[in-house]
């Protein structure tokens, strides 16, 4: 069992040093610099706009930094694309899910290993993942598209699993979801956890986030205003007015 | 006389030919929302390799077949990094653009290897038929059949069953999602351009040999029909792609059988516009509308445009009008006037493509209707030609304006064609209405150019006429572009959404837009029938479309000045300079390519 840590290990599993970011003339990342050690569950908070979706995808290469880099496993990966960065073990768990709708369940699944080419550790991994997801199990062969936003949700940790990555990063996994769904999840992403894997979280919802994570970094347009232990975090009344709006969340 | 069987065999194996054609495009939509324009000209080089292997090198038809497959499939992966991979993160409409530049390229290669006669191909298949009932069929059309249902199968299979036949089901579904799981979905595109592009050829190959004769002006008939295909089982549906070709190809077949062969290609063209206004996602699909895509219509670079001062405009002008004085030899003076002419076409473009944002690809057809209507006014009325043409001008606004509206609710990718079909509808229309238009004969004795009793006989009275219109239209289109209405056609070119909550109805603006560039075009079009005396329905061809719509970009799409100049550059440069007419397509082919890559604001900018 992990316990929480404050401070990241010597050598993080990912580190973005010095990160600028821009989409034309606007800049959304100003020196962001952030580490994930391995075997931890680190949570980006941050409102609308502040930048945490592009950090998504500034990791996943599919934005590039205009100066800044990007370490994984000791090496940079800074203008790699995306499947080069995916091969290095590298899950993503999309926003909004991203499944492909019209194929089914297992095909979804069977895409997450799309870089493995050893068939039978293939199959026994979609057997083993099943059992994590018993729902899904169900709906093998339907259409991914017409399952339920949870199960969809399920299906996208499941398919993130399959590709056996050192890091799943999750982009807002609980965005949308019923409340059951939610706990759900986040167990989930514990359980993920524990078995090995370190997660990358994305959140609009730090309360919920903060509940399993190891540590967090507070985000405001494009800057690092805040970090620490989850409980630090919850703690801290500066994270109402760096991230919850002040007097909403009083 | 023919049975029944025999149209219903005929209409099937030409659907099998169209559904080679029509499954890569629809594989091409599917995985980068793109309409591949290239898809004929692929289809016309698989033909003449076809030729080359059977004619020259004997090869067996096992051997042709799969050359024929692995050489358009290496020119499919060569036309995805050019016309595809660069443009990557610009509008969607730059990669059909430079499609269509590329179609202009091969074609014309094709034309200057090959030379633009009709060649025969004579078929590898034994010529046995069984008899069957009334009908008969013969060891070709069962080929022809066989080769449909295996690369059916064989795709099926692809799809179905292999790594990079999932990545491409991915990659279509969800692009940055395929991505994310580690897909290249560069190798992607590599991969269905080539698969496409070796159907395409196959396709090819056997047509020419179907009918034993192919040309390099098979080309265009065949995207067309493949796009026709694939928009009625519904854009980047495969499956839908091959019911589409079926029932066209049987349509088609039965249309010949009751109205006659002329009538073929309206069937087509008549499909096509109904599907795309009322079952937009094909017969298959159901009735939902289409995704909203703002912005993919149009093809507007952000730029700064150059504003000439007023004393340039003025130098400029007087330039023009005192040209003929001091150039004295009447082939420069004969090939300005038609860059005028051409000029007026450009200015009518630039504002329908450019300000109103709605890629046309079938402005020639304005012409067209312009050219009969005041040929028919002078001739059947007796009007005088100076009341003709104006006259004629506002009959194509009045008509082209009513031929698009139903097209209006269109966006992007679906605009470009439905204008296409409906300019093929005019052309064929012109071409099967005899008692109006005199048909395929086309109209002689076309009055000249004259005021009152003048005739405009000499060059330099032909000249300043069409310097004066152009500089007139040039004037009134600069000067709507800065009334409230201008920046209406912006307003709803750059977010008709946005638009339509400030209250505007986008229709009414449309409809002005395309009015006043019909008349415009008409004025041209009208100009041109009593300077040529003879008209028919292939003088206004769909390439003369795409010139026009080369022109606007190269002038900078909505710039004025620019259309003119453009104009002058594509049409009177390369005759002054006596370039002969294959190398010219060639020219405006690659102008086309090299703008969209690396100037898609044209020389001027847009407005």
């Amino acid at each position: 069992m992990h316990s929480p840590t404050n401070t990241a290990l010597p050598e993080p599993l990912l580190a973005l040093d010095h990160i600028d970011t821009f989409y034309g003339a606007i800049q959304v990342h100003f020196d962001l610099s952030l580490e994930v050690g391995r075997g931890e569950i680190v949570c980006l908070l941050g409102g609308n706009a502040s930048g945490k979706s592009t950090t998504m995808k500034i990791i996943l290469g599919q934005v590039q930094p205009k100066g800044g880099t990007v370490t994984f496993a000791g090496e940079a990966i800074t203008g790699l694309a995306t499947p080069k960065i995916i091969r290095r073990g590298v899950g993503s768990v999309p926003e909004a899910r991203r499944l492909f709708g019209a194929m089914t369940v297992r095909e979804n699944l069977l895409m997450g290993a799309y870089l493995r080419s050893d068939r039978a550790t293939v199959a026994e991994d979609l057997e083993r993942t099943l059992d994590l997801f018993p729902r899904v199990k169900q709906r093998l062969d339907q259409r991914a598209g017409t399952l339920s936003g949870g199960e969809q949700q399920m299906v996208a940790m499941a398919r993130a699993l399959m590709g056996r990555p050192k890091l799943i990063c999750m982009d807002e996994p609980t965005m949308g979801l019923s409340p059951l769904y939610v706990e759900r999840v986040l167990e989930l992403v514990r359980d993920i956890n524990r078995a090995g894997t370190t997660i990358f979280m994305v959140e609009q919802n730090a309360s919920l986030a903060l509940q399993i994570a190891h540590r967090g970094y507070v985000l405001q347009t494009g800057r690092v205003v805040l970090t620490g232990s989850a409980q630090e975090l919850l703690m801290d009344p500066g994270i109402r007015d760096a991230y919850l709006g002040g007097e909403q969340a009083a | 006389m023919s049975s029944w069987f025999d149209y219903t065999i005929n209409g099937l194996v030409v659907g099998n030919i169209y559904a080679l054609l029509a499954v890569g495009l629809a594989l091409i939509f599917g995985v980068s929302h793109l309409i591949n324009f290239a898809q004929g000209s692929v289809y016309s080089v698989g033909a003449y390799v076809g030729l080359v292997c059977i004619t020259y090198l004997n090869t067996p038809l096992p051997l042709t077949i799969a050359i024929v497959l692995a050489s358009c499939g290496l020119l499919g992966i060569l036309i995805e990094r050019i016309g595809l991979r660069p443009l990557q993160g610009r509008t969607r409409i730059a990669p059909l653009l430079a499609t269509i530049g590329i179609s202009l390229v091969l074609d014309q290669i094709v034309q200057l290897v090959f030379s633009a006669q009709p060649r025969a191909l004579p078929s590898q298949v034994p010529d046995w038929r069984f008899v069957i009932g009334g009908g008969s069929i013969g060891a070709l059309d069962l080929l022809i059949a066989a080769i449909g249902l295996a690369s059916a199968a064989v795709l099926f299979a692809f799809l179905r069953f292999t790594k990079l036949g999932w990545a491409v089901r991915a990659t279509a579904q969800d692009r940055e999602a395929a991505q994310q799981m580690g897909v290249d979905v560069d190798r992607v595109d590599s991969a269905v351009f080539a698969i496409a592009s070796a159907l395409g050829g196959l396709s090819g190959l056997l047509v020419g040999m179907y009918y034993n004769n192919i040309s390099p002006a098979m080309s265009f008939q065949a995207t067309l029909k493949g796009i026709v295909a694939q928009v009625i089982g519904g854009v980047g549906n495969v499956p839908g792609a091959i019911f589409g070709s079926l029932f066209l190809g049987l349509t088609e077949s039965y249309g010949i059988a009751l109205f006659g062969t002329s009538y073929r290609n309206l069937f087509a063209f008549v499909i096509l516009i109904l599907v795309l206004i009322s079952w937009p996602n094909g017969l298959f699909g159901g009735r939902r509308s289409l995704p909203p895509e703002p912005l993919t219509g149009t093809f507007i670079a952000p730029s700064r445009p150059v504003l000439l001062p007023f004393w340039l405009v003025v130098a400029l002008v007087a330039t023009g009008l005192l040209l003929p004085v001091v150039v004295t030899s009447p082939y420069v003076i004969q090939t300005l006037s038609n860059a005028w002419l051409y000029g007026m076409l450009a200015l009518s473009l630039t504002l329908v493509a450019g300000t109103a944002g709605q890629i046309s690809l079938g402005h020639a057809a304005l012409l067209a209707i312009g050219g009969y209507a005041s040929a028919l006014l002078a001739l059947d009325l007796g009007l005088s030609v100076l009341v003709a043409i104006p006259l004629a001008g506002l009959i194509t606004g009045l008509i082209g304006t009513l031929l698009v509206y139903p097209a209006f609710g269109l966006r992007g990718h679906y605009v470009a064609i439905a204008t296409l079909g409906i300019g093929e509808i005019v052309s064929l229309v012109i071409l099967n209405w005899e008692s109006l238009t005199r048909g395929p004969i086309g109209i002689t004795g076309i009055p000249p150019l004259a005021i009152g009793k003048h005739d405009f006989y000499s060059a330099p009275a032909v000249y300043w006429l069409t310097f004066a219109v152009l500089v007139g239209l040039a004037l009134l289109q600069r000067r709507l572009l800065r009334s409230p209405l201008g920046r209406t056609l912006r307003a709803i070119r750059d977010d008709d959404v946005a638009a339509r909550t400030y209250g505007i109805n986008p229709n009414r603006y449309k409809g002005l837009a395309f009015a006043f560039s019909g008349f415009v075009a008409g004025v041209s079009g009208a100009i041109t029938a009593h300077l040529y005396s003879y008209i028919n329905f292939e003088t206004f061809t769909s390439q003369i479309s795409v010139l026009a719509l080369t022109m606007a970009i190269l002038g900078g799409l909505g710039n004025v000045f620019g259309a003119i100049a453009a104009a002058i550059a594509l049409v009177g440069l390369p005759e002054i300079f006596r370039v002969a007419s294959d190398y010219r397509m060639l020219i405006y082919g690659l102008a086309l390519l090299l703008l969209i890559r690396f100037r898609p604001q044209g020389l001027f900018g847009t407005v």
